[in-house]
């Protein structure tokens, strides 16, 4: 048997090439003795060789004739949707983006690829300073969708959320999705490595990203103020003991100190919707940082403490 | 050797053969090395592709052949564009270009900008859906400063322990972001080998001279930076509302969920006080497995905290 390599180039020259869309049978009888003649296993090794080029990312279309061969199918390989346009991009942009996956992404084979198909090369090493990006399966999906403006829906927290995705972003080393959610009608922000399976994407449909949805604002900057399910904004007041004030003020900005102490420690406050993110911020710092207000959430961070002991 | 698959085989040479009609004229090992394909993997799939053809053009569509160790390519028919970029290596450019546009340095106007522009207007799409948002502590541009400059530098440091900020001399080679947090490799004068710090513990900086070591060849993983053998270990049970620590902390191993969620972990415990951080974040979601001399790390802090609010 000819090696399957043979064959697979033969059969995308051949469908790169035609000006018509070919039968199967126009197929076969082309490529002369490389499909078996039988019609069943015939289509079962072209259905095969077309699954193969689509893992390879080439795409056969295909069309039903009308007419005296109504019903048939004809397949080509339409060249545009197949060939990387010429990005016109210069020598020392390719290295410039050699080097952003060096000092981003080292080791990565997809990179390498990417970047062997704009004409440049992998690896290399990089600068002094690099970022550290996580790899996530549902990533490239939903760029894509992002990109196309086509809803997803996927598992989140154990139920399916219907969700509008405006855009992606990565702060503090994890990657959010940011959209408007259809069940809570309403704007939220999910963890990507936080959605469970797969992603499924509505490719029908194309939502329309109200305009200003700016993923600054949507993501708020401060983690006290994460959290799915947000309810109203509340203030928080925290001592900080001398010798963690420096990191709290350079951490939560010189405005939120609210009352610098004699000895050296500061009361701050702080906007927050997610209580267990703010328990867990306070108690992150043990017994250099109280929470003074509000009284209540004090309350339950004194019971959450007490039943540990 | 096995055999290659046969998609993975067709996928590379539709990359290489576009390089190769550019080139004209090549020498194998050349091409082979800058596709990280075997010399003998790279000849048989040129000499089987260069005899791949339909009429009219038998033997004639992609016209390669090789001779003496040199690539040469006649007049190029098909396949000479590469294949468009996938969802996947579109993101793969797209994320790690928006990255390390926000590291310190970074061009808005640069090279790295016009290409990711680029490769935005090649794709047709709207990636403006694509944010990177990574601050950089005003110490993280010091820091890179004194790498650049190769010096050593007195850093105020605050070690995980319940020491007050001390002083260290350090050598900077390399600073990274991972998982939200800034890191610094460098030579640590005091010990007198490489250790990693956190940037935002270094409460101040000086210079006090210039840098006497060179970076090694080689720098550890950013995932794997405190993976050292001689760092003690914990096996923690986490309930599901936990996941965030394995998610953020390098760990050793984790066990699959049970059927109520709760895995098992193992992870290096850089102090006690980082130790009793977790566990009084982590509360009921919780339970220290092993070794016994950690179980009681908990309780203790718990009232530790608890004497703060005057309980307890």
């Amino acid at each position: 048997m000819a090696d399957r390599v043979e064959r697979l180039t033969n059969l995308l020259a051949l469908l790169l090439e035609t000006r018509r869309p070919l039968t199967l049978h126009e197929i076969a009888s082309e490529l002369g003795g490389q499909y078996p003649d039988a019609g069943q296993a015939r289509r079962a090794a072209f259905e095969r060789d077309k699954a193969s080029l689509r893992e390879i990312g080439i795409e056969i279309s295909s069309e039903t004739f009308g007419g005296d061969r109504a019903g048939e199918m004809g397949y080509w390989v339409d060249r545009s949707g197949f060939e990387l346009p010429d990005l016109e991009l210069t020598e020392d942009e390719v290295r410039a983006l050699q080097l952003s996956l060096a000092a981003t992404r080292p080791d990565s084979a997809i990179g390498e690829e990417a970047l062997w198909k704009l004409g440049g090369v992998g690896g290399g090493v990089g600068g002094p300073i690099r970022m550290h990006l996580p790899e996530l399966p549902a990533l490239p999906v939903l760029r894509s969708a992002v990109a196309h403006r086509h809803p997803v829906s996927f598992l989140y927290a154990g139920t399916t959320r219907n969700v509008d995705p405006w855009g992606l972003m990565l702060r503090d080393g994890f990657w959010y999705v940011v959209g408007f959610d259809h069940d809570r009608n309403d704007r939220r922000t999910f963890r990507v490595d936080r959605c469970e399976g797969q992603i499924s994407v509505d490719a029908s449909v194309e939502f329309e990203r109200p305009d200003g949805a700016s993923l600054e604002v949507a993501l708020p900057t401060n983690p006290l103020l994460l959290g799915d399910e947000v309810e109203g904004e509340r203030m928080a007041r925290i001592h900080i003991a001398s010798r963690r004030a420096w990191l709290v003020e350079r951490e939560v900005g010189t405005d939120r100190v609210e009352d610098r102490r004699e000895d050296g420690s500061i009361v701050i406050s702080l906007p927050f919707t997610n209580e267990d993110a703010l328990r867990s911020w306070v108690l992150g710092f043990l017994d250099d940082a109280e929470l003074l207000d509000p009284s209540e959430v004090r309350q339950r961070l004194i019971n959450w403490l007490e039943s540990m002991i | 050797m096995a055999q290659r698959p046969a998609t993975e085989r067709l996928r590379r040479l539709l990359i290489i053969l576009p390089w190769l009609m550019e080139q004209g004229e090549v020498a194998v090992e050349e091409a082979a090395s800058r596709f990280s394909i075997g010399v003998d993997d790279l000849i048989r799939d040129l000499e089987l592709v260069s005899m791949c053809g339909l009429p009219p053009y038998v033997d004639e569509m992609v016209d390669v052949f090789i001779d003496e160790g040199t690539i040469f390519v006649g007049v190029p028919r098909l396949f000479t564009r590469p294949l468009r970029l996938s969802e996947v290596e579109a993101f793969e450019l797209l994320a790690a270009g928006r990255a390390a546009m926000q590291l310190p340095g970074a061009d808005s106007d640069g090279a790295l900008a016009r290409g990711l522009r680029k490769i935005a207007v090649g794709l047709g799409e709207d990636d403006t859906g694509v944010l990177v948002v990574n601050p950089t502590p005003p110490i993280v541009q010091e820091l890179t400063g004194a790498v650049e400059n190769r010096l050593r530098v007195e850093v105020r440091y605050q070690s995980s322990s319940r020491a007050e900020p001390a002083l260290r001399q350090i050598e900077p080679f390399v600073i990274f972001s991972s998982q939200g947090n800034w890191y610094v490799h460098a030579h640590d004068v005091g010990s007198d080998g490489l250790r990693t710090f956190r940037v935002d513990r270094i409460e101040s900086l000086t210079v006090v001279g210039s840098a006497e070591h060179e970076a090694p060849s080689s720098m550890p993983d950013p995932g794997t930076w405190f993976a050292d053998a001689d760092i003690e270990r914990v096996t923690l049970r986490i309930g599901p509302r936990g996941k965030w620590v394995y998610e953020r902390y390098p760990v050793d191993e984790v066990s699959s969920a049970d059927d109520e969620g709760w895995v098992t972990v193992r992870l290096a415990v850089t102090s006690l006080q980082w130790l009793a951080r977790l566990l009084l974040r982590l509360g009921d979601s919780v339970e220290v497995v092993e070794p016994l001399t950690m179980k009681s790390v908990r309780s203790n802090a718990a009232a530790q905290v608890l004497r703060r609010y005057s309980v307890g």
